[in-house]
């Protein structure tokens, strides 16, 4: 049976998931608002056109709602674990319409004040603290960093093939990613201390 | 293992994180995760680096049509869920009340409902309708009003996929219906076309299955076809 609205707005997203995969379109639909203008936002910066993001994210949350049971508590959140299905829809989408190039720029400070004014609850404070945090962190990185994580994780390339794209040695790309990650990591690091 | 076999692997286990290795490298990355505690943690360190990257992207509104279109699909699927759960397309007081009989009167009258639905269906498609079949267990199916129905065999099954579909009236789904054998069945799974026009359902078993039909119905489905068809398929066993 389905729970009421007014009750599945009180579970956490992990209380969500089960009732999720038996069906319940209540639970679906919370899941949906909390997180569905990240996803869109997320497919929006890897296909850059809005009709395509819009399809992207449709998809991602059906296949979300067809396979809810896939979800593994164990191996993080599930904010976490929807944005992955989301990107890698994106992914998919991009390849599908090969020879498209993706956006590849970082956000600025000036687009951030764009955003909308959704800010309900403490956790989606939180999460925006983040983001400021993680595009300091991010807009602090050495551009040659920054951009082979662009590459790879909102252009969906293999190290291969963006070392083909950059003209460098493979050990050369892989060596960035990482001290770029851990550049990121650091600095959330310092920002949660 | 030695620092410099660990060292190789240490290399690409941020490429790994971000999604960037080859498909053959990645499942040879994560036998060797499997193994390695050091990897593993190093891994752990990471995450919490890539999960935040979606987080830093410049939020975008969805467009507000997005949340109806999915949560109508939604909606449609849990019904078709728990219509099936209940007993497919038979009504309840049929199944419980009358038992066998019952059935049997059930399937008379869905019979005879689409039979009337594929003689009026027939009747709009006149002068542009046809159908045919490549022999490879694709049947294919165009009406004059523009829409293309395909079905691809899967296993025993099949999907049948739409194309050129309108938008529907608020509050009504699209119905797959089989006739196997003389019996006419639902199909549970119901269908709401996306902004491109497009709609599929899953037929898990076409053994037997003479004609595939769709219908429009009222959300959550019918108990038999209640309008005319918009595609009939003959289906070549």
């Amino acid at each position: 049976m389905a729970v009421r609205r007014e009750k599945a707005e009180r579970l956490a997203d992990e209380e969500l998931m089960p009732l999720v995969s038996r069906k319940d379109p209540e639970a679906f639909e919370v899941l949906y608002d909390r997180h569905g203008g990240a996803a869109y936002s997320l497919a929006y910066r890897i296909v850059g056109d809005r009709a395509a993001a819009e399809e992207v994210t449709q998809e991602a949350f059906i296949s979300v709602w067809r396979s809810g049971a896939r979800f593994d508590a164990t191996r993080g959140s599930v904010r976490s674990w929807l944005l992955s299905v989301v990107r890698n829809r994106a992914i998919d989408f991009l390849r599908s319409k090969a020879g498209k190039a993706p956006k590849l720029d970082f956000d600025d400070e000036a687009a951030l004040e764009q955003r909308p004014a959704a800010e309900r609850t403490e956790e989606e404070a939180l999460r925006r603290e983040t983001a400021t945090e993680v595009r300091g962190a991010i807009g602090n990185l050495p551009g040659e960093q920054a951009k082979v994580i662009e590459l790879a994780y909102f252009g969906g390339f293999s190290h291969s093939e963006i070392a083909q794209i950059l003209s460098l040695p493979m050990g050369t790309v892989k060596g960035r990613m990482r001290l770029g990650l851990e550049k990121i990591r650091g600095e959330l690091a310092e920002g949660l201390a | 293992m030695s620092v410099s076999d660990h060292t190789r692997w240490s290399e690409d286990l941020a490429a790994y994180m971000l999604g960037a290795l080859e498909p053959g490298e990645a499942a040879e990355f994560e036998r060797h995760l499997d193994d390695c505690e050091r990897c593993q943690g190093e891994a752990r360190w990471f995450e919490a680096a890539v999960n935040s990257l979606p987080e830093s992207v410049e939020r975008q509104e969805p467009p507000p049509g997005l949340r109806a279109a999915l949560m109508a699909e939604v909606r449609a699927d849990a019904q078709g869920e728990e219509r099936r759960e209940r007993g497919g397309w038979l009504p309840g007081w049929l199944r419980e009340g009358f038992g066998a009989r019952g059935l049997r009167i059930a399937t008379g009258l869905a019979v005879v409902a689409f039979a009337i639905a594929i003689a009026a269906g027939y009747e709009i498609g006149k002068g542009g309708s046809g159908s045919e079949s490549n022999g490879g267990g694709v049947t294919l199916s165009s009406h004059e009003h523009g829409i293309t129905a395909k079905m691809v065999s899967e296993g025993e099954g099949g999907t049948l996929q739409l194309a050129g579909v309108r938008q529907l009236p608020p509050g009504k789904v699209l119905e797959a219906w089989v006739r196997r054998e003389g019996t006419v069945e639902a199909v549970p799974a119901l269908m709401v076309p996306d902004r491109k026009g497009q709609a599929e359902t899953t037929i898990t078993s076409m053994k037997g299955v003479d004609t595939v039909m769709v219908t429009e119905e009222p959300q959550g489905g019918s108990e038999a076809p209640t309008s005319p068809a918009i595609v009939t398929m003959s289906v070549s066993q």
